[in-house]
């Protein structure tokens, strides 16, 4: 084991700028990779959020009779996917309209002296795949009623936003599936010009007397150790990048969303994008080792 | 120790380089294969090392069946065996006990053991104040010896020379004749291919003679 970290380092040594070239290519085609995650998992997590935020509010007309809210009232409680319902009456709705721009202490607000809001039944929907066909559904059942003054369910968007990342989805699935087997040709040409480099030393050694697991050993070890050291440099990049994004913007973001933070990819991600920089390596070592150690390779 | 029944080896051109090859070398004993340019001699040592396939017959060694042996086992064969290299295999970019040390490395010997034995082996074929040159920087007879205390480092049970003397001018040769002879006191078997008339003349040894692929008496 010793004797192979040795040859491992002394076939780096020979090769050194070959393996720091390899080990950049796979530092940028990771940090593409992870880049993409990082975007990834922040749009998801914003979707997210907004999702919570998802309600179909319904304006009442001032002159509502009590017959026609109860009516309402028995519609929206006899829909199954209405998940909850708060009656919003006008003088809470302008108390929190206040509230929220009290701050900026508006004159035209101080000076209005009657409430122009109206009272509301904010409705929020199960989640679910077909949220948004659903909300759309139930506006379109609505808005005929007497007593409804108009409806509101924003962020229509965001269902074609749900499409785009199962989109996103995909397209990540197939970049990484591309990048996978680039860095693998990558490593395994990188294995190659080591072996070349030791071409006279390996035949000596199959001749007096190593086994064939003494010579590979080395060559997956260097392998592995590209391809872990291209996974620690890519995420280094990508949490220098996100640390540089959350100075710059996190004031800007929390403005749109509150709560929101930017997020870096979670554990599992670091793990999993790790141990998969680990097994590139292996297999790009592999196949290289593979063509060389075979009988048909040698004369 | 070494036995061929019937050995046949053609490379595909018009005579077969072995034809029907069928000899014995007992435990310990040392024999000098012999004959002319193109005899075949060097293509008998490379089957018995397995560097070589062979078409027809049987070939055992040290109590296997060679021709059985899977090429990831042949490990297993080669490490019975010190093999002289007529070109020497001498790695330019380590040093003569690196050289040697290497031959320890590879079979996953420890650290002690590798310099004890390096040593050893460099005693004997009188190079230790050489030990830190390269072998660019060696004349050839040392350059030959340093091979040899590579292939015997490992105490293998068997030893194949070809024509470790050839080039040789004939003080060193007898000098490195006596390394053999050495070995075989301590029990090795050692199959010594030379040109050489005048030393098989000179030596107590069983000669083998091959005359185009074929066995002939001496
Ligand atoms: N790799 C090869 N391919 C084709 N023919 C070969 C090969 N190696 C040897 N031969 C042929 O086989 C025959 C025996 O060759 P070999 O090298 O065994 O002879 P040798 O006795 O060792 O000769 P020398 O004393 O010159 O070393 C020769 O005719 C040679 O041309
Ligand atoms: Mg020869």
């Amino acid at each position: 084991m010793t004797t192979s970290a040795h040859t491992t380092i002394s076939n780096i040594k020979t090769n050194l700028q070959v393996f720091l070239i390899s080990v950049a290519t796979i530092t940028v085609a990771f940090s593409i990779l992870g880049l993409f995650l990082v975007v990834f998992v922040n749009l998801n997590s914003f979707l997210t959020t907004w999702s919570k935020q998802v309600q179909l509010i319904v304006y009442l007309k001032d002159d509502i009779s009590q017959n026609q809210r109860q009516g309402l009232e028995q519609l929206i409680s006899a829909n199954s996917d209405v998940e909850s319902m708060t009656f919003i009456p006008r003088e809470t709705a302008w108390a929190n309209f206040k509230n929220t721009f009290s701050s900026n202490k508006s004159d035209f607000i101080d000076d209005l002296t009657f409430n122009p809001l109206p009272s509301s039944y904010n409705l929020k929907f199960k989640p679910s795949n077909d949220r948004f066909i659903k909300i759309h559904r139930f506006a379109d059942l609505l808005k005929g009623r007497k007593g409804v003054e108009s409806l509101e369910y924003g962020e229509k968007w965001l269902g074609a936003f749900e499409k785009f990342m199962l989109f996103i989805r995909i397209f990540l699935l197939a970049v990484g599936g591309l990048l996978t087997l680039g860095l693998i040709l990558i490593i395994s040409n990188t294995i190659k010009l080591s072996f070349y480099s030791r071409q006279e030393e390996i035949e000596l050694m199959l001749l007096i007397g190593a086994t064939p697991n003494f010579i590979r050993v080395p060559f997956m070890m260097e392998g592995m150790l590209q391809g872990l050291l291209g996974g620690i440099f890519a995420l280094a990049l990508i949490k220098f990048l996100q640390l540089y994004v959350k100075i710059q913007f996190q004031g800007s973001l929390e403005s749109i969303a509150r709560g929101m933070e930017f997020q870096f990819i979670s554990q599992p991600f670091i793990f999993g994008l790790l141990a998969s920089s680990v097994l590139i390596g292996w297999v790009g070592s592999f196949i290289s080792i593979r063509q060389f150690l075979s009988p048909a390779h040698k004369k | 120790m070494i036995q061929l029944f019937n050995v046949r080896k053609s490379y595909g051109g018009v005579a077969p380089a072995l034809l029907d090859i069928t000899f014995s070398v007992k435990k310990g004993e040392f024999i000098f294969l012999t004959g002319p340019s193109g005899a075949g001699k060097t293509t008998l040592l490379k089957i018995l090392y397995r560097t070589e396939k062979y078409d027809r017959g049987q070939v055992l060694v040290h109590g296997m069946n060679i021709g059985k042996i899977p090429d990831r086992k042949l490990y297993t064969l080669r490490r019975e065996i010190g093999f002289v290299f007529q070109d020497y295999k001498l790695l330019a970019k380590k040093s003569v006990f690196e050289n040697v040390a290497f031959a320890q490395e590879v079979i996953g010997a420890d650290k002690k053991r590798i310099r004890f034995k390096t040593w050893e082996a460099l005693k004997n074929v009188g190079l230790t104040h050489k030990k830190d040159s390269y072998p660019p920087e060696l004349s050839g007879g040392e350059q030959q010896r340093v091979a040899i205390a590579r292939a015997l480092v490992n105490s293998p049970k068997i030893i194949l020379a070809d024509e470790p003397t050839g080039n040789l001018d004939p003080e060193i040769s007898l000098e490195i004749l006596k390394l053999f002879e050495h070995a075989k006191k301590r029990g090795v078997t050692v199959v010594f291919a030379t040109h050489d008339q005048e030393m098989i003349r000179s030596r107590k040894h069983r000669v083998v003679v091959i005359k185009r692929g074929k066995l002939v008496a001496p």
